[in-house]
């Protein structure tokens, strides 16, 4: 009996595992655009994570470095700008900062994202 | 597998074992991003052991074996968003060997053998340059500083061609440059740079660009002005036969001109434009080398 609860907790791990990761590949991007749309200053990688981080728990926390390859990608796409600058504690820093193209994006994205929340949440609110 | 990392060196070694198998350049990025967080998060906090920062980082970086997962599934995302469409698969012969005309990784590396001439006199002259001035100023005590920034330079160059090879030929390149560890002595950071069997291959890659580069540029323009020029001698040959221009139309061999007979224009015609087409297989497969020549000799190997 005590096995089969085990086995069944490692189950469900597995497939909240897996659901992490297909709901993150899109939020990711959405997140990064509006931590960087709300930055008063140009941030860099480390900096956005450590915000993500005191912001709250969620499909992101524990895959940061999910991040970084997609800050380079949304800077390769244009909705992002970067400049590098020397800094004293390590290698050279890449700043991010939100493109104008980044802004209107961010806005078609946020008005998706609010009408899937709703959506979603009224599916699983159905009696 | 599962034993918790205690050092940065540790750390990224089990990133590296985790990613084994993946394209190196895959694995520069993965471990530069990695090296590049674990250092931020140390700097952030001095009073703490490096132990203690790597228990922390398991729980928000993620683990060396999620890192390796998230990296490879994103690249895998990445690739099917950024590549073209791959061209319908054609069966006949014709049909494989026409269809050619529809890939633009063809006319890219027409581009590129193009540009490689120009590319390659530079890397060459900069490389030779570069290496006369280390070891004949050696003796001087400004000797020292000639060396360690060209060594630097070869390597932000490496990065360089390594884009131009990725935009160009469509081979996956590094897209950071190898981390520079600045918690290490400077000696030791300096002395790593020369035993790195990537620097020597690096140079070896650059000297090499000179001869391909004129072999590539020679074969490109001589193959298209070819093929042009047989494409477009009919159309020449009935101008002049219709007294549009004085003169004969015919191959110029030591200022006697040999007019071939016009039956020989329709040939020249399709010989010409057969040319063409195999001048975009030829610049498809020197991409396709070339790619392989920059991943093997500018790409650390991921062992």
């Amino acid at each position: 009996m005590q096995r089969s609860a085990a086995v069944t907790e490692a189950e469900t791990e597995a497939q909240l595992w897996k659901f992490h990761k297909e709901l993150s590949a899109g939020i990711v991007s959405l997140v990064l655009l509006g931590v960087l749309a709300n930055a008063k200053k140009p941030m860099y990688g480390y900096q956005i994570a450590r915000q993500l981080d005191e912001t709250g728990e969620g499909v992101l926390s524990g895959k940061q470095s999910a991040l970084y390859p997609v800050l380079r990608n949304l800077d390769a796409a244009g909705l992002l700008a970067s400049e590098v600058e020397p800094s004293v504690a390590g290698p050279p820093r890449r700043y991010y900062r939100i493109t104008p193209l980044g802004r209107r994006v961010l806005g078609d994205w946020t008005y998706a994202w609010t009408t899937t929340r709703d959506f979603v949440d009224a599916v699983l609110e159905e009696p | 597998m599962n034993n918790t990392p205690k050092t940065i060196r540790d750390y990224l070694d089990q990133l590296r074992a985790a990613l084994a198998g993946a394209d190196p350049a895959l694995v520069q990025d993965a471990l530069y991003d990695a090296e590049d967080h674990l250092r931020s998060e140390m700097a952030e906090n001095p009073g703490k052991s490096e132990a203690e920062v790597l228990a922390k980082i398991a729980n928000s970086y993620g683990a060396p074996g999620e890192v390796a997962a998230i990296y490879v599934e994103q690249e895998r995302v990445v690739e099917q968003a950024l590549r073209p469409p791959p061209s319908p698969a054609r069966r006949s012969l014709w049909g494989r060997f026409f269809g050619v005309a529809a890939d633009p990784r063809a006319y890219a590396s027409l581009f590129y053998m193009l540009l490689s001439l120009a590319t390659g006199i530079f890397y060459f002259t900069w490389v030779v340059t570069g290496l006369s001035l280390s070891i004949g100023l050696s003796i001087l005590i400004i000797g020292v500083v000639v060396p360690i920034v060209f060594f630097g330079s070869v390597r932000v160059l490496a990065l360089v061609e390594g884009r131009i090879v990725e935009v160009m030929l469509g081979e996956r390149m590094p897209r950071r440059p190898v981390y520079a560890d600045r918690e290490r002595p400077l000696l030791e950071r300096i002395g790593a740079m020369f035993t790195d069997p990537r620097t020597w291959s690096t140079l070896l890659y650059m000297l090499l660009m000179l001869p391909l580069g004129i072999a590539y540029f020679t074969i490109a323009v001589t193959g298209i002005a070819t093929s042009l020029a047989l494409v477009f001698a009919p159309v020449a040959e009935l101008l002049a036969h219709f007294g549009a221009f004085d003169g004969n139309v015919g191959i110029v061999v030591d200022g006697n001109t040999i007019v071939p007979p016009l039956v020989a224009a329709p040939i020249a015609f399709i010989v010409g434009v057969i040319g063409l087409f195999a001048m975009l297989h030829l610049a498809r497969g020197v991409g396709r080398l070339q790619g392989a020549l920059a991943k093997h000799l500018l790409v650390p190997s991921s062992r």
